[in-house]
């Protein structure tokens, strides 16, 4: 197996509460693989996502990016240096920004190369045509491709997607959801990819974990899960 | 739309309402245009230049200020838990009570050379006489620094509104992106709700520049204190008419920025998705200084005014229920009960036509009439007395003799003009809230407009018409240029009889109107706090409130 570009031990957490939302997490994911994580409503994937990214600290466990300790009992790197990317469901483009100026946000340099890469970014999410938009002007799907582009610009170690297409409509979805992956792979982006649909994680992923109870139910790649799946009737909350 | 809307009453009222309203204003921006006197030209040359360097220093002072104050209380309170957070959210609105002129009362009967804060530190580390602590506060520094502390809940109310609809998400993925907590606030969080910020600063400057009672106390002289002293020192009514002019205009431009930033603000609340607000808790010295950063403002805007209110009124024996204070109470009470219920009660009958006949240039006349808050009360007072000279001679002519001028039409007119806005956003979001539906069932049974709006809709809006008049009736209480020009002979308001207290420098009498004015004054506060807390998202339908402050 090649080097892991992100590695979950034992991951506990709980809110100010008795109740553990998670329990014991487990997850390897290696450099360019694309893992999707599913679940019912409220077991924790969220949560998981933002531990990942440092803003939220968990209550016990380890996480490793790139073979060091981004978060343990001891230490703590802050959201900022931790090199990833964030993508949302509600999109959350900065309103005051044009799409171009978005995308380039966490970029650092000269301005002209700043805006050069965001705008092939833009141009390979086929939304270039928009780049002196304002995000209120631009569909809810287009706004989607300029967040995924806008975490995608710094080129982070993993790129985090929380329900990416949950918003969009299904024949919107699917294509997105195609052009995405490749993308991805093209670029041999890392990506841990949160949902709620077993179509979006069948056809996007290497890999497929599912949590319910703040454990992992189940996990495998994507081609050996369907059966599984299909026969437990596993709800989709 | 057919000729015939024009002889429909529910179209005829609201027009001739416009005029009354538009005609003053017209009036005044008019003499720019006719002849400039000798006045004029004195004013000019010596005078203008002063107001204009005195305004513009009060108009930078007052925005660091409030945007210092508001801007900043409202990111800690919606981002924070602190010490006494809970409290403080509400109550750094107090000072909405205090009128800036109350406050430059009282800020010079405590920091006057011989005043109670100065005396208070001679005394606790005796010290001679000579010995003065606190500078003097009767200047342009005194004047922003009193606009500051009383005007920021506008900023403060509009940025905590913004930064609650504010996506989390948006700062969070700031933060991926590589920005610290603090420059993620300085670069998405404030920029992303600059509109709004804006709209309530220009709410702030439109009040800092219509003030009279404060400057005018601090001896400062800004436009008001130029057009009153042009009209009852000259008596040259067509000069102050063109001082007016120009302060209109300085208005306009606040105004329509204003609303502009509004529209642009729309846009900008960016998703429709919110995560719940998580509060941070704060710790330690941080902790500490947040709470001292919230406290600091509702202690200078409404504890200590209110301390030196209580301590000359205990001090000096006030007989607070004397003969004069009754008259005084009565007669402003009375005139803002009229006002709130003819402000009410128009704010229903437009609201009304307008659903009632969709009508689009009834609306567009609506939104005219609800800027008239901001036109200051002294250019009010000037365009309202023109018009009833004019009415008077129209009608009154064969009696020679002024019926309307001196009464109380005048006064209750301006008053009008100046809170209808008020009345209007009230009563608009109570239509708002009622379905459409009846109103449809109402036709299918072939109800008149007028059994729908007096059965089904009035009934409906009980709560608004009472919230409407409390809003009105605090405003006129603390309105102070255009009571004191348009009054009646004699006829002392609690503001007017302050002001004449004060002017005579006998602050101990000017302490019981003052303490009415902002007892009168906490009512809308308790009424805004508590739509405050329902207008968090899921409850969106309520912002319509905070459209007008
Ligand atoms: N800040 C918080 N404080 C307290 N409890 C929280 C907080 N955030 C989440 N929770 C709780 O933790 C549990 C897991 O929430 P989480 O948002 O991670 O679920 P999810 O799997 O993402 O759900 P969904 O599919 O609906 O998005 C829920 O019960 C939720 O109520
Ligand atoms: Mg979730």
């Amino acid at each position: 197996m090649t080097e892991n570009t992100l590695e979950i031990k034992n991951l506990r957490h709980s809110f100010n509460t008795d109740i553990e939302v998670l329990k014991n997490i487990n997850l390897n994911v290696s450099r360019g693989e694309i893992v999707s994580i599913l679940g019912p409503s409220g077991c924790g994937k969220t949560t998981l996502l933002r531990i990942i990214a440092g803003l939220e600290k968990q209550t016990g466990g380890t996480v490793n990016i790139n073979e060091t300790i981004v978060s343990d009992s001891k230490s703590f790197v802050p959201t900022e240096k931790r090199g990833i990317g964030l993508v949302v469901q509600e999109r959350a483009l900065f309103p005051h920004l044009t799409i171009i100026k978005n995308v380039a946000f966490g970029l650092k340099g000269k301005k002209d190369e700043k805006y050069k890469i965001a705008l092939d970014l833009l141009k390979l999410f086929k939304v270039d045509g928009y780049a002196n938009n304002y995000p209120h002007e631009i569909s809810s799907g287009e706004q989607q491709r300029v967040a995924i582009a806008r975490a995608m610009a710094p080129n982070p170690k993993i790129l985090l997607m929380d329900e990416p297409f949950g918003a969009l409509d299904h024949a919107l979805k699917s294509e997105l959801r195609d052009e995405t992956k490749k993308i991805f792979k093209d670029n041999g982006t890392t990506a841990i990819i949160v949902s709620h649909d077993f179509d979006d994680a069948i056809s996007m992923s290497d890999h497929v974990l599912i949590i319910d109870d703040g454990l992992v139910a189940q996990e495998g790649s994507a081609k050996d899960l369907i059966p599984i799946t299909r026969k437990n009737s596993f709800k989709i909350a | 739309m057919s000729y015939k809307n024009f002889f429909d009453p529910w179209i005829i009222l609201p027009t001739i309402l416009f005029a009354i309203f538009v005609v003053p204003v017209v009036w005044i921006i008019s003499s720019l245009f006719g002849e400039y006197s000798d006045n004029w030209t004195h004013i000019y040359n010596y005078t203008l230049s002063n107001y204009i360097y005195n305004t513009i220093f009060i108009i930078i002072g007052t925005s660091i200020g409030t945007l210092i104050i508001g801007v900043g209380s409202a990111w800690l309170v919606t981002t924070y838990n602190f010490t006494g957070k809970n409290i403080l959210e509400w109550a750094l609105l107090l000072p909405f009570a205090v009128p800036p002129y109350i406050l430059a009362y009282t800020f010079t009967g405590l920091f006057d050379s011989y005043g109670t804060a100065n005396n208070l530190i001679r005394d606790i580390f005796s010290l001679p006489h000579e010995f003065i602590f606190f500078p003097k506060l009767r200047n342009v520094y005194g004047a922003s620094i009193v606009f500051s502390f009383t005007l920021y809940p506008y900023v403060y109310l509009v940025s905590r509104m913004a930064f609650i609809n504010q996506s989390r998400s948006i700062m969070e993925v700031g933060r991926t992106l590589g920005f610290s907590k603090f420059k993620v606030f300085y670069k998405i969080g404030i920029p992303s709700i600059r509109p709004a910020i804006i709209a309530g600063l220009m709410l702030v400057l439109m009040e800092t520049i219509s003030d009279f009672g404060a400057v005018e106390h601090f001896s400062v002289n800004t436009f008001t204190t130029g057009i009153f002293s042009t009209w009852f020192g000259l008596y040259d009514f067509h000069t102050a008419k063109q001082l007016a002019a120009l302060l209109l205009i300085v208005v306009i431009t606040f105004l329509v920025l204003e609303k502009y930033s509004r529209r642009k603000n729309r846009y900008s609340s960016g998703s429709n998705v919110f995560g719940p607000i998580v509060a941070e808790k704060l710790r330690g010295s941080k902790n500490f200084f947040a709470s001292l950063f919230c406290m600091l403002p509702v202690f200078v805007g409404f504890v200590l005014p209110n301390i030196q209110l209580a301590y000359w009124a205990l001090n000096y024996k006030l007989e607070f229920f004397n003969e004069k204070f009754i008259t005084t109470a009565w007669n402003t009470f009375y005139l803002a009960i009229i006002t709130a219920i003819i402000c009410a009660l128009l704010a229903v009958i437009i609201n009304f036509s307008i659903r009632y006949k969709k009508n689009k240039i009834l609306n567009i006349l609506s939104s005219f009439l609800t800027v008239g808050y901001a036109v200051p009360g002294l250019i009010l007072a000037l365009g309202v007395s023109q018009l009833l000279v004019f009415m008077d001679n129209l009608l009154f002519r064969e009696y020679l003799d002024f019926v309307l001028t001196g009464s109380l039409v005048g006064l209750v007119l301006a008053f009008i003009i100046k809170s209808f806005a008020l009345a209007n956003s009230t009563i608009e979001s109570g239509f708002l809230r009622i379905n459409t539906r009846l109103d449809d069932v109402a036709r299918t049974t072939n109800t008149s407009g007028w059994k729908l709006l007096t059965q089904i809709h009035l009934p409906l809006l009980t709560t608004s018409f009472l919230t409407s008049m409390i809003l009105v009736v605090s405003e006129v209480i603390k309105e102070l240029p255009a009571s004191l020009i348009l009054r009646p002979f004699n006829y002392d308001t609690l503001a007017i009889s302050t002001y004449i207290y004060a002017a005579e420098e006998r602050m101990f009498d000017a302490a019981a109107p003052s303490i009415a004015i902002v007892g009168v004054g906490l009512l809308p506060i308790i009424i805004l706090s508590r739509l405050t807390v329902k207008s968090r998202p899921g409850y969106r339908n309520n912002d319509s409130h905070y459209q007008s402050y």
